[in-house]
């Protein structure tokens, strides 16, 4: 089995604004989890989350794995992703699909947070 | 410098969308459970409640002297250095005994690596895929400009016909 990771994000008219996510992708890759890593975009950016799917098969993916790097549930992570990851295994009945949870979900996010706020404190007692 | 422990409020966009609030409540409740901060509260920009000056009326009313704003955002785009400033500014002149210090949003970090790879190897097939929204009407304004409002996934039309719409 040939496993491919597809990172579905929102996208931005900011493209400079995707320059995590793709380091994130880097990470991922750098980790060997996963024989392909693909980003998708629901919107504003290409590739968009189809065209994304077929960069994976290209690389003879026989699993893929869907995660959306969003924040907070809604339309998008409950009915937009889903939508089109269905329009996908319609296309490709024989390639298994999985969709995990919105990153927002994870207790490492929050450990991100609680790192976010003790660097910002530490920076204010470091100038008073 | 006090010796209290510093609150904390999550700062986040809000959504006219039900649901959006639950993850958010999540991250406050474990950050509440490491016991690190006086307060922890979120607030939103827009819609969703409470708002961002509530929150920070909660974490005068239990007394602190410093509260660290955390922006619940992937980036730092025009909500965290346009939209967020003035509104912490309004809150400083309301609570002037209040030291309000503005962190960097998530950004990247090895931790977004590893929320990826997390919800990667919890992946489920199709029939899971429509994650519930049991908790969504918890947090709906009921908003009329909603898209979702009266439409039959609306989950407040859905509870108030008992999953009939």
């Amino acid at each position: 089995m040939t496993r491919a990771l597809l990172i579905m994000v929102h996208g931005s008219p900011r493209p400079e604004a995707n320059a995590d996510v793709y380091r994130v992708a880097e990470a991922v890759k750098g980790s060997r989890t996963f024989d392909h890593v693909e980003v998708g975009f629901l919107e504003c950016n290409q590739p968009d989350i189809l065209k994304a799917v077929e960069n994976c098969l290209a690389t003879g993916a026989t699993q893929i794995t869907a995660v959306a790097y969003f924040l907070h549930t809604g339309s998008h992570v409950c009915e937009d992703l889903p939508g089109l990851l269905e329009e996908a295994r319609k296309r490709h009945p024989e390639v298994e699909f999985l969709m995990g949870s919105y990153v927002g979900r994870s207790p490492h996010v929050t450990a991100l947070l609680a790192r976010r706020g003790t660097e910002a404190l530490t920076r204010s007692r470091g100038i008073s | 410098m006090s010796n209290l422990k510093p609150a904390l409020i999550l700062f986040s966009h809000g959504s006219l969308l039900c649901g959006a609030g639950e993850t958010l409540r999540e991250h406050a409740e474990r950050l509440r459970a490491t016991e690190e901060y006086l307060a922890v509260e979120y607030g939103y920009l827009n819609y969703s409640l409470p708002s961002f000056e509530e929150a920070a009326e909660r974490c005068a009313a239990a007394g602190a002297v410093q509260i660290v704003v955390v922006p619940y955002f992937l980036v730092s785009g025009k909500f965290v250095r346009e939209d967020l400033p003035p509104r912490i500014e309004a809150a400083r002149r309301e609570h002037p005994q209040i030291e309000f210090i503005l962190a960097e949003p998530l950004g990247f970090h090895e931790e977004m690596t590893a929320a990826v790879l997390e919800m990667a190897a919890m992946a489920r097939p199709p029939e899971h895929w429509r994650h519930d929204m049991l908790a969504a009407p918890d947090f709906c304004a009921h908003r009329p400009d909603c898209p979702l409002f009266g439409s039959p996934i609306c989950p407040v039309t859905a509870e108030a016909t008992g999953g009939h719409p």
